[in-house]
């Protein structure tokens, strides 16, 4: 009888682990750690915060980690801020932002601040989950560029600030454009003159990831655009549009543009530091991953070159935004306040290789970053990178189309006419 | 016994009642009349194990399937969803359009993944359970580890690694003898590329101007892609160390005499493999399969850590499809419907399992 029931407490226990072992999750939110560590920035910011008014109060800050230097930065403000008024913000970095922040607000209990990407906007507006910006929150709003307010104005209605953005530049080589008797490119035909020349057997003339964020690009510079403004109609089937497309798809069918992933890079910006291409196109971030991983690199950057109808490039930015469900809106949007006025975003963008949202700060900033004005002057004329709820399916036929361009078999006519009927599928 | 007087009669005893001498090993026939502990005690152990899977697998099951019949983005409290009817359904087996076809081009993946690995991971993981089960092979406790190595390490950190071996400057092309190939980049399917081989490029006309699901029936006999392939050894690789393992106990609840006798009826060694050894695995191997088809129709750390659908979705599959639909696509309600499809599929299969390998009423 007593070993029947040691057994049975065995199998008990070996019930229990199975239970609970599951059937292999895969993503997990992993809370990061906050650094105790001195503020990054190395600066102190004063602001127009009182003293003590939000004492006490708990502010817990979501957003996805691009790596240390990111997380320290911004656990550094938050101390200061912290300090100041005697709040206890943290920072959570979440391994899987989309994954963790949906099933917080399905749950209602959403963090007090969180970043929101201009692509994920529509779908949060769209489902009520955004709170709007109130009208006295924010200091000087018309200060930010108004293509980044734009970006994350849904149906009418404002509703976050941008912490940051970046934008396409051409990233190059100076060297190798000197060693081929080249001047920086600046149209389309300038483009693809170096291009071919600056293509060896061992190295392409330009990396580029075959995908809409950056074909599209060339898109803006013909005067075409996969939608109208307010995303209701698919305006993809467009001579200028083809125009664009059957350019680009040229350039890689002669070699000169390389897919990332046809030499062995996981990005465009891989390729480019293992010197596998001359030139690539990509954003801000290149920087930060250039100096660390491939620091003896030698690179400039220039405005993207302009095609027929003038220039064009993508402005990538995230917000911090507050839910509708929020438990105290008033301290998150102090919070807000105070990481995107003009002395947060100078802060902010002091330590970290993105630009800051508002245009009178500019002028300082690139007092410090002269070699990254290519990517400032972008701000100007920049598409915002979003579009209506569920629209990633349309994105990603595109995608599925131009890198059947790439491989050989498929066309532009092709590419149109599959992604106008699956966006018309999904915008009606 | 006294001559002439006859016997006292004798009380007949209630069988299992108080004078049997034989009550205590009689105690569970008939009407067992238990201690009224007894049955407590055993759900009270059981407890914690079925709270665990009611609140973690039933639960969510259920949900799942309610959420299928609603209309509910994954960003709003549950309950703030409306009911969408069969709405979800129609626009993935029905309604003309990117989702269907999406999702009839993850079934396609996901059914030669199926095909291929089955068979694969249950063939290899029989022989080498009867290779170790040899009685001369020595250090089997060693070998039996290291096959079942794979098995226990974390699938993501596989996969990137098998990401990284099968570039194409990787070390799959380095030691292969033949000229190299781009493995993950490339999305022709096998069967384009052998029937490209006998000299049929593209399809004949009957089969690329027919569609079923928004898929032309071509498109539908493209078998895996070359990435996918990658896909399917890299799972063969890890999960056939479990299967052997459950194999190994297979084998080894065949108990030696029966054997014996086969050999002294003068049976070789095949005839004793196939004749004997096969139809006594019969549950094992009915087991194996059914978990393999449930595994296989379920994969996802791979897609999503490896290729996220790439090259031009052909490694996409229905449980990575429900990711994209209901977190990046807010579209829950969707994922859901996907869910309970796959849910059918799985059912159907382990049925046809169980027929083909259905063995003369043992289990």
């Amino acid at each position: 009888m007593r070993r029947n029931k040691s057994l049975v407490l065995i199998l008990g226990l070996a019930l229990i682990m199975v239970a609970c072992g599951g059937g292999g999750a895969t993503t997990t939110t992993a809370a990061g750690e906050t650094t105790t560590t001195t503020a990054a920035t190395g600066e102190t910011t004063t602001t127009a915060m009182t003293g003590g008014e939000l004492e006490g109060v708990e502010l817990r800050i979501w957003g996805g980690s691009s790596g240390e230097a990111e997380d320290a930065a911004l656990t550094g403000l938050l101390e200061v801020f912290n300090a100041e008024t005697g709040a206890n913000a943290v920072f959570e970095a979440q391994a899987d932002m989309t994954t963790a922040l949906n099933t917080a607000l399905a749950g209602g209990e959403p963090p007090d601040v969180f970043y929101v990407d201009s692509n994920n906007l529509p779908d949060l507006a769209a489902a009520g989950a955004l709170a709007p910006v109130p009208e006295t929150a924010l200091s000087e709003p018309d200060d930010i560029y108004p293509s980044l307010r734009e970006a994350f104005t849904f149906d009418g209605t404002w509703y976050c600030p941008p912490k940051d953005f970046s934008t396409l530049g051409l990233v190059y080589d100076p060297a190798a454009l000197e060693a081929a008797g080249l001047e920086v490119p600046t149209t389309w035909e300038e483009l693809a003159v170096a291009a071919e020349a600056l293509t060896t057997d061992t190295q392409a003339g330009l990396a580029m990831g075959v995908e809409y964020p950056r074909w599209a690009v060339f898109m803006f510079q013909a005067g075409a655009d996969l939608t109208n403004a307010d995303v209701s109609v698919i305006t993809l089937d467009t001579p200028e549009a083809r125009e664009a497309l059957q350019f680009v798809a040229d350039q890689y069918s002669a070699g000169h543009f390389v897919r990332p992933s046809d030499v062995d890079a996981g990005w465009a910006g891989e390729a480019f530091g293992q010197g596998k291409a001359a030139m690539t196109i990509e954003g801000n971030w290149i920087v930060g991953y250039l100096d660390q991983t491939f620091p003896d690199k030698t690179w400039a950057v220039a405005e993207l070159p302009a095609g027929p109808a003038g220039p064009g490039t993508f402005a990538f930015t995230v917000c911090y935004g507050v839910a509708e469900s929020a438990a105290n809106p008033d301290a998150s949007w102090a919070l807000i306040e105070y990481l995107t006025n003009a002395q947060g975003a100078l802060a902010w963008t002091t330590a970290f290789n993105v630009m800051p949202a508002r245009a009178s700060v500019a002028a300082e900033w690139l007092a410090d970053h002269p070699e990254l004005e290519a990517f400032v002057t972008g701000a100007d004329y920049a598409h915002r990178w979003g579009f209506a709820p569920g629209f990633g399916d349309v994105i990603s036929v595109f995608n599925d189309q131009a890198n059947a361009i790439v491989d050989g078999d498929g066309t532009v006519d092709e590419l149109i006419e599959e992604t106008v009927a699956a966006g018309e599928d999904v915008i009606g | 016994m006294q001559p002439g007087v006859a016997p006292a009669p004798v009380e007949p005893i209630k069988v299992g009642g108080p004078a049997d001498p034989n009550r205590r090993r009689l105690k569970y026939r008939g009407r067992a009349r238990l201690d009224p502990k007894e049955p407590f005690i055993g759900w009270l152990f059981s407890a914690p194990a079925l709270t665990g899977l009611i609140v973690f697998l039933v639960i969510p099951i259920i949900a799942a399937v309610w959420v299928s019949f609603r209309d509910w983005n994954g960003l709003t409290p549950i309950f703030d969803s409306t009911p969408a009817g069969w709405a979800n359904f129609q626009e993935l087996l029905l309604d003309d359009g990117v989702r269907r076809t999406d999702f009839a081009t993850s079934l396609r993946n996901n059914f030669y993944y199926v095909l291929g690995v089955v068979p694969a991971q249950t063939f290899i993981a029989f022989v080498i359970a009867v290779v170790l089960n040899q009685k001369f092979l020595k250090g089997k406790g060693f070998f039996r580890t290291a096959y079942y190595f794979p098995s226990i390490t974390s699938s993501i950190a596989v996969t990137l690694i098998f990401v990284f071996l099968f570039q194409t400057n990787g070390a799959i092309n380095l030691v292969l003898p033949i000229q190299d190939i781009d493995w993950l980049d490339n999305p022709r399917g096998l069967i384009h590329n052998f029937l490209g081989v006998l000299g049929v490029q593209d399809g004949p006309a009957f089969l690329t101007e027919r569609e079923f699901m928004g898929l032309e029936l071509w498109d539908w006999l493209a078998g895996p892609s070359v990435a996918m392939t990658a896909f399917m050894m890299l799972v063969t690789w890890t999960t056939s160390g479990t299967l052997m393992l459950i194999f190994l106990a297979g084998l080894q609840n065949i108990s030696p005499s029966v054997e014996e006798a086969a050999i002294v009826d003068g049976a070789g060694p095949i005839q004793r493999f196939f004749r004997i050894t096969i139809p006594l695995m019969r549950p094992t191997i009915f087991f194996v399969v059914t978990l393999g088809l449930i595994g296989t129709w379920q994969v996802f750390d791979q897609i999503y850590a490896g290729s996220g659908g790439d090259p031009r979705k052909t490694t996409l599959t229905p449980a990575y499809l429900i990711y994209v639909q209901a977190f990046t696509n807010s579209k829950a309600g969707l994922a859901g419907a996907i869910a309970v499809i796959l849910f059918v599929i799985i059912m159907i299969f382990t049925l046809i399992n169980r027929r083909v390998i259905r063995d003369t009423g043992d289990f």
